[in-house]
């Protein structure tokens, strides 16, 4: 407080004294009105009461999620070369917002490892963790919310979760730690400096690091700007001929947030809900598996049950234009969990796709080959790359001619078509069980049930070892 | 389809150049660049982000572990050893400049030697000069795929953008990865690689330089234990092209061996600075400084007070056109800032960005009075811009002077003495002057050095613990 004050003391007498080449120093906005300003009093002054029931709910779901992929992402080839804290990501399992980014894998890793930090007698509440988490993902879902770029399945620039993951993180690690309005300003402009990856990583090996990368780099902009690091004020803002975080959008719009301590605010989280996967693989996919397992349950049923892949002679995908997804022969895991027709092709065969339809013997299958070599792919005008509006459809036909159709304008999963919270659980139970004993998952899913009450986290730290 | 071979021709490149590919000019030039890195690094470890960095970096712990400049007994892992060392080196904005713009040097030189110091086999002088070249190479190289890089940078801060890619070119290079394994280290360092420039004329700067170093070591070595990346990062459109609006990428040619191939820093040397402030700063200065010769010339009693109006034509620049500067990072990128001081006490240097020298009342009335001019013949391009100094005083006098090209740029470069002579003015300020000399000869002579590590023996023997006889001779 006392700094902003000896700051605007200094600027009137300089007012007074204008010569007209210094006006410019009068109409920079003071330090209150800036968007950035905005954002570090939200960060800062958000109060528990103000969380909805909603939001609440929503975002222990999240957070279950985010735990049990994680959990099962430890057991994966790239999680072994690199640190923890890549977790979330490595298998494309996490969840995924609208505008498009996986909010939770940035923000959660990083406050689990600041609460382990924390001596025993202080560590943060179940509440504290909560919100201290949805600061991060409101964080997220404002900035993307400034450019209409961001809108889109991402083209050809830079990874949404290496853009807005690090500004989430930067945000709910200030929270945790306690940071004054001040550090957290700067503590997001810190982590401004490390955003961006360019996408070309996508789908490759790497694009587990943009996650764990953008969770611990929040955190090291938080822990830097709690030492006293300071960096610029004005990093939200739109400055003419010197680019903040508008460097990573061609149109951006930034509007202040609206204090919490004079407005009740309100969630993003509210309005839009999270979508989660049902297998790892990039969100896109869903459609169209849901798509063509349709197809599948009609060619077992007319079959009674003797499904021949012989008997298909042409799949056509009608899907949105995404070039990092779309993808006819995938060489690796990671390509086949971004493209389109893999995935409808093992929908067609199997009937669903799970964990287990991206391991090496799945990948090399025969059978699925010689349907990847029957896909066609279209791009209806009415088809756009956006995970709000999009849908996909396919069309098989067979040799004799019939022609089947599936389409999917929602998958199950979807924000709009939400898992229940037995799904949501299965799927956990699948994930974590991977790895951990019944007990501990069975322990999880209660503690994390009840989040908003634990007075200290310990116990879901120790749940997690 | 796509044209995939520029990332493989680096790839190729990094690993196969060898110690007979290095001429004299720029064995020479690099080792110019090498003192000065190490000097402005040692003084910037008196800074408070310096300070700030390092307590966060005492969190982490590692066996191995790598010297912190200035600092003796105190190492950490070798990616943090980098990253505070790094931002040491740009702390005060004091290290070389070069052309497409960026600051080369410090983005390589404090991961190599960190890691050098973490080798069970510690690489030669020879070996580090090799590397250190590399890691400049490639940043040359890929400064020259666009045009927008020519000019002073708008929204990416050059060096988070080449800077990671330079680092982990060096570091592939010393750790002896495969072609195959520098293309994955590309990759990986891609992924982080810019920083928007409104942390420029901010404390955080420094740390575009520290974190470009260690990120780029740190994907050397998960290039090493086998990560990857996109083989074709340099090439397709979602690769390192999102950070320019034009960018047209182009093979280092195969079989460097042969006369055929030219070091970059053969046809353009870098820029060192005599004050530490942004490069544009040196021709406002010197200009200011002429002008101030020119009022005494005709009046040894001149008195600054009765200076009318002062002008300033300057490139245009928004990040470095600061009229009332703060905080000595927003004065190190004023061009009113550096013209005023340099008009008042005939120069700029390290002290005139002390708080006592921005507060001073001789200083504001002067910065009232000046105004800036962006003459349309004036690029904001550092081998092209000029700037011109024109005072006005209270009697109607006019003086101007004009900079071309100010003492230390590439066109007019430091003599030898006069760049030991800043070395050892920074280094001394931590080490003694002992150990100092003793660098300056250890660098000269470095392409016969058995093990480079003694230099950062000597970066750690300070005044306190040097005794008598120089301890890093060794």
């Amino acid at each position: 407080m006392l700094l902003i004050i000896q700051r605007s003391c200094r600027c009137v007498p300089t007012i007074r004294r204008l010569h007209v080449s210094a006006l410019e120093v009068a109409e920079r906005p003071g330090p209150e009105e800036t968007v950035t300003a905005s954002f570090a009093a939200f960060i800062h002054g958000l109060q528990p009461e103000q969380l909805t029931q909603k939001v609440l709910q929503r975002s222990k779901r999240m957070a279950l999620d985010s735990i049990g992929v994680g959990i099962v992402g430890s057991t994966t080839y790239v999680f072994q070369l690199v640190l923890q804290h890549c977790q979330s990501h490595s298998m494309d399992f996490d969840d995924t917002w609208h505008p498009a980014t996986h909010p939770s894998g940035a923000v959660l890793p990083a406050l689990l490892a600041i609460s382990d930090m924390l001596p025993r007698n202080s560590k943060p509440s179940g509440m504290d963790l909560l919100i201290a988490f949805n600061v991060g993902i409101e964080i997220q879902g404002r900035l993307l919310r400034f450019s209409n770029e961001a809108q889109n399945i991402p083209k050809s620039r830079f990874h949404p979760p290496t853009v807005v993951g690090p500004m989430g993180s930067a945000a709910a690690c200030a929270r945790l730690l306690s940071l004054d309005r001040i550090q957290c300003s700067h503590a997001l402009a810190i982590a401004a400096s490390l955003a961006g990856a360019p996408m070309a990583n996508a789908a490759t090996q790497s694009k587990p690091l943009h996650i764990g990368n953008a969770s611990r780099q929040g955190l090291e902009a938080a822990f830097l700007a709690s030492r006293g690091l300071q960096a610029s004020s004005l990093m939200l803002d739109s400055v003419p001929g010197v680019s903040g975080f508008s460097a990573f959008y061609e149109d951006y719009a930034p509007q202040p947030l609206p204090s919490p301590e004079e407005v009740e605010p309100s969630f993003l989280l509210e309005e839009q809900d999270m979508g989660f996967k049902r297998f790892p693989a990039h969100l896109g996919m869903h459609w169209v598996a849901d798509a063509a397992a349709s197809i599948h349950k009609q060619l077992v049923g007319s079959h009674n049950g003797n499904f021949n892949p012989a008997f298909i002679q042409d799949i056509l995908l009608r899907i949105p234009p995404s070039k990092y997804i779309n993808r006819p022969f995938p060489e690796s895991e990671h390509e086949a969990r971004h493209s389109f027709q893999f995935n409808a092709c093992t929908a067609l065969l199997d009937g669903e796709v799970t964990v287990q339809s991206f391991h090496p013997v799945s990948l090399r299958r025969p059978e699925l080959h010689t349907l990847l070599s029957r896909v066609r792919v279209e791009h209806p005008n009415d088809n756009s790359a956006n995970f709000d509006l999009m849908y996909a459809e396919v069309l098989v036909t067979l040799v004799n001619g019939d022609v089947l159709k599936g389409r999917c304008n929602t998958f199950y999963g979807h924000w709009r078509n939400p898992l229940t919270d037995n799904s949501l659980q299965r799927k956990f139970r699948s994930n974590a069980g991977a790895v951990l004993s019944s007990d501990k998952v069975e322990g999880l899913i209660e503690i994390v049930d009840r989040l908003e009450q634990l007075e200290d986290c310990s116990p879901l730290l120790a749940q997690l070892q | 389809m796509l044209r995939k071979s520029v990332t493989q021709s680096f790839g190729a490149a990094i690993s196969s150049w060898t110690t007979d590919h290095l001429t004299d000019t720029v064995v020479r030039r690099s080792k110019r660049m090498i003192l000065d890195t190490l000097g402005v690094g040692l003084l910037g470890t008196s800074t408070p982000v310096f300070q700030t960095a390092l307590q966060y970096s005492r969190k982490y712990e590692a066996k191995e572990k790598s010297s912190i400049w200035g600092r003796p007994g105190l190492s950490l892992p070798a990616q943090y050893s980098a990253f505070v060392n790094g931002i040491a080196v740009h702390a005060m904005d004091f290290d070389d400049t070069w052309h497409p713009a960026t600051h080369p040097s410090g983005a390589v030189l404090p991961a190599l030697l960190a890691l050098a110091e973490t080798l069970p086999d510690k690489p030669s002088g020879l070996q580090l000069l090799l590397a250190f070249n590399i890691g400049i190479e490639v940043q040359g190289r890929l400064m020259r795929f666009s045009n927008e890089a020519q000019h002073i940078p708008k929204r990416f801060h050059p060096p988070s953008v080449v800077g990671v890619m330079g680092s982990t070119a060096a570091t592939s290079k010393l750790l002896g990865l495969s072609s195959a394994q520098c293309v994955e280290a590309l990759g990986i360092a891609a992924s982080y690689a810019g920083a928007p420039m409104a942390n420029a004329a901010t404390q955080t700067k420094p740390l575009h330089i520290g974190n470009a170093t260690r990120r780029g070591l740190e994907a050397s070595l998960l290039a090493l234990f086998g990560l990857e990346g996109n083989k074709h990062i340099l090439d397709i459109d979602s690769g390192f092209r999102v950070f320019y609006k034009d960018y047209t990428p182009t093979e280092i040619p195969s079989g460097t061996c042969g006369g055929s191939f030219r070091w970059v820093l053969e046809d353009q040397d870098v820029a060192f600075k005599r004050f530490p402030a942004h490069l544009g700063m040196h021709w406002v200065a010197e200009a200011a400084a002429a002008v101030r010769e020119k009022l005494l010339g005709e009046d040894p009693n001149f008195d600054f007070g009765q200076v009318r109006k002062v002008t300033l034509r300057v490139p245009k620049s928004k990040y470095i056109d600061c009229p009332f500067p703060k905080t000595e990072h927003e004065a190190r990128h004023s061009f009113q800032f550096n013209g005023c001081s340099a008009l008042l006490d005939g120069h700029v240097s390290t002290d005139s960005f002390t708080n006592a020298q921005i507060e001073r009342k001789s200083l504001k009335d002067l910065l009232l009075t000046t105004q800036i001019e962006n003459p349309e013949d004036n690029p904001s391009n550092f081998d092209k811009m000029y700037c011109e100094v024109q005072v006005q005083t209270a009697d109607g006098r006019i003086q101007t002077a004009r900079c071309d090209t100010f003492y230390g740029h590439w066109r007019n470069p430091l003599k030898q003495v006069d760049l030991v002579r800043k070395f050892n003015a920074n280094a001394t300020t931590v080490l003694s002057l002992e150990v100092a000399e003793d660098i300056v000869s250890i660098i000269d002579d470095l392409e016969n050095i058995p093990d480079c590590t003694v230099l950062s023996s000597c970066l750690q023997t300070t005044d306190q613990s040097a005794r008598g006889a120089s301890v890093c001779g060794a």
